[in-house]
């Protein structure tokens, strides 16, 4: 298997091919540019917007100390002073060892979406049981999760992770609402994955666009499947209900490969060998309807993360995309599972990654009103301090 | 280890369930995924009942019969809504081992017999469900828990002795999805009286309550709410003990 070098355009038109001196994200991504001295846009946008806030460093650790006080002043008599969503791959379960280490007491989450590898959930378990952690789970309703998948399909869109990734965080953020708990942890992290285009994938936090592909490609109505507005994920969650979430592999040195060896070492834990890889749907998605469908190979974006924050080599990292994406018995059993856990044939599988792509703004998105929401939203707060609404500074 | 340790996987309408004392059913997610979790974890055997066909007077539902069938690696026992013989044999044609029947039991022991005479006493599985009454005695029961059977126990098993069935699910319904250990007092009475392999069911939370049925004569365990749930939460995760500890525990 060579480089993929050639991906879909939503604008038709044809480029040359060229790959990032420093890194290797390359013309596959329809935003890229470069400067004279052949650096992509992308790693100039994380020197500018990423670095800055990204402080493995001890101004950044006394800048996150101040905030672990603070989560445990809050959690004084209570049973659990945060949450974390955990989904048995490599970041969550690292910050869940961490949180204990530092000394929280976290309720720790799990969102299940119906793709989870016997990986995953093993070491959900071996993680919550060596820390001896409370675990509550969402199950989220394969019936209307597979509605969801299948008209995301059906769309042609790039992102078929959008049904996925938002039952994970509204699922979470939702929970936590409820079970009145303030702070959510995550493991979000600049380090290993600050690169990502936009042009790969729509955000999968527009709850507008996925209603909207939902009405137009699907077959039943949608019951069941957590949803996060806009209105509650920017607006009422955070400023009225004043959930935070919290990131703190920002402020800590963090390294995958560490990460995985003191895993791997100190909790039974086991690597699945990709990057979301713990869930069976994203290993397809990413391996192979992606690169296919549209020329996408996910793989540059995290392996540039890698270099940029100085964990990769750009040399190691060639080597590592010359390998395949995926095996081709892999690739047979995956096709035969998902085709059968979707309800359709193998053909209508492929059928569907044989079909011409399409561009999410083919379709309603929030990108507008969020735009305009979040210049009204600058004013209101300004406002709403005056009243005492929000964080007091 | 000839002890089996079988999962015990509740299907209602498309999706897989627990629940407690045959009430209270808790979404557990979809059957295809869970099975195939259960296959890497090289699961001894699956029992899986349909709640909903017998109350809801349904066939079964062979599609997902064949969907699962097809997936699991291991032996699979499928019970719920099978009423006559072209039910049982369109079950077998999808590659289920075992067969598993309830109110057939008391209702059409002439589909028993020729099921036992075709297939093999060893595919034919008989399964109990029991609650005390008030005053103590042993009950009956069918339906999913809802029609109370005017048998006695020991009637019934010596019923089951005449039938020949492969095997005998005695399913506590006072300690379904309770985690506090088995009936042992309710397994001892039916493995004295019945000579085919006893399974134990309802009640099992730790592989301590697998030794102490196997003392008391079962010569399989199964459990639901053990491998689904996790802590005090009720937290939904697919787990299954470890063989090493399972060899070590269990003759």
């Amino acid at each position: 298997m060579a480089l993929i070098t050639d991906a879909w355009m939503p604008d038709g038109r044809k480029r040359p091919y060229r790959m990032c001196v420093r890194c290797v994200m390359d013309t596959t991504d329809p935003h890229i540019s470069f400067d004279e001295a052949g650096v992509c846009s992308h790693c100039r946008n994380f020197e500018t917007d990423f670095r800055p806030h990204w402080k493995p460093t001890l101004e950044g650790w006394a800048e996150f100390e101040s905030k672990l006080a603070e989560i445990k002043a809050y959690g004084k008599g209570k049973e659990y002073d945060c949450i974390i969503g955990l989904s048995g791959g490599v970041d969550s379960s690292y910050l869940a060892t961490k949180a204990v280490e530092w000394g929280l007491r976290p309720l720790v989450v799990h969102v299940d979406a119906g793709w989870n590898s016997e990986l995953a959930v093993k070491n959900i378990e071996q993680i919550v049981t060596k820390l001896g952690l409370d675990l509550v789970t969402h199950v989220v309703d394969w019936e209307a999760m597979k509605e969801l998948q299948l008209a995301f399909l059906r769309s042609d869109v790039a992102n078929q992770d959008i049904p996925q990734d938002h039952a994970f965080f509204a699922a979470l953020y939702n929970y936590a609402i409820k079970a009145d708990i303030r702070y959510v942890i995550n493991g979000t992290n600049f380090a290993t994955e600050s690169i990502l285009p936009q042009g790969w994938g729509y955000d999968a936090m527009d709850a507008r666009h996925i209603v909207a592909i939902h009405k137009q490609f699907g077959k039943k109505p949608l019951r069941n499947f957590p949803l996060i507005s806009l209105f509650n994920y920017y607006f009422y969650f955070p400023k009225i209900r004043r959930m935070e979430i919290v990131s703190p592999l920002n402020f800590i040195p963090y390294s995958k490969q560490e990460a995985i060896y003191h895993l791997e070492k100190g909790y039974g834990w086991r690597y699945y060998g990709g990057k979301h890889y713990e869930s069976r749907w994203t290993r397809f998605y990413q391996s192979y309807y992606l690169p296919q469908k549209f020329g996408y190979d996910k793989r540059k974006a995290h392996l540039a993360s890698l270099i940029v924050t100085d964990q990769m080599t750009r040399e190691e990292a060639l080597a590592e995309l010359e390998k395949p994406l995926v095996t081709d018995n892999e690739l047979a059993e995956d096709k035969a599972f998902i085709a059968k856990k979707l309800g359709i044939t193998e053909a209508e599988l492929d059928e569907f990654i044989h079909r011409p792509p399409r561009h999410y703004k083919d379709y309603p998105t929030n990108e507008r009103q969020l735009k305009w929401a979040l210049r009204a939203y600058a004013v209101v707060s300004r406002a709403g301090r005056l009243i005492g609404i929000g964080k007091p500074r | 280890m000839k002890t089996r340790v079988i999962t015990v996987l509740l299907l209602k309408e498309q999706g897989l369930v627990k629940t407690i004392r045959f009430k209270e059913p808790t979404y557990v997610g979809d059957p295809i995924n869970t099975i195939r979790i259960f296959n890497e974890k090289e699961v001894d055997e699956i029992v899986l009942l349909d709640i909903g066909a017998t109350p809801a007077g349904a066939e079964p539902n062979y599609r997902m019969i064949q969907d699962i069938a097809g997936e699991a690696f291991m032996p699979v026992g499928y019970g719920g809504g099978i009423t006559s013989f072209e039910q049982a044999k369109r079950i077998f044609e999808t590659g289920i081992e075992k067969v598993v029947l309830n109110a057939a039991m008391f209702d059409n022991q002439a589909l028993i017999e020729r099921l036992v005479g075709v297939y093999g006493a060893q595919a034919v599985v008989a399964c109990l469900d029991i609650k005390k009454n008030l005053f103590g005695r042993y009950e009956l029961f069918s339906h999913g828990g809802k029609r109370k059977r005017p048998v006695g126990l020991d009637d019934h098993l010596a019923a089951l002795r005449q039938l020949n069935v492969g095997e005998v699910i005695v399913n506590s319904m006072d300690r379904d999805g309770t985690m506090s250990g088995y009936d042992l007092a309710l397994l001892r009475h039916v493995t004295e009286r019945i000579d085919a392999p006893v399974v134990a069911c309802g009640g099992a939370a730790t592989v301590d309550d697998f030794k102490q049925a196997v003392d008391v004569g079962a010569s399989a365990v199964a459990a639901g709410s053990m491998f689904v749930f996790r802590g005090k939460h009720r937290a939904v995760l697919i787990s299954y003990p470890e063989r090493k500890t399972l060899t070590q525990l269990l003759p």
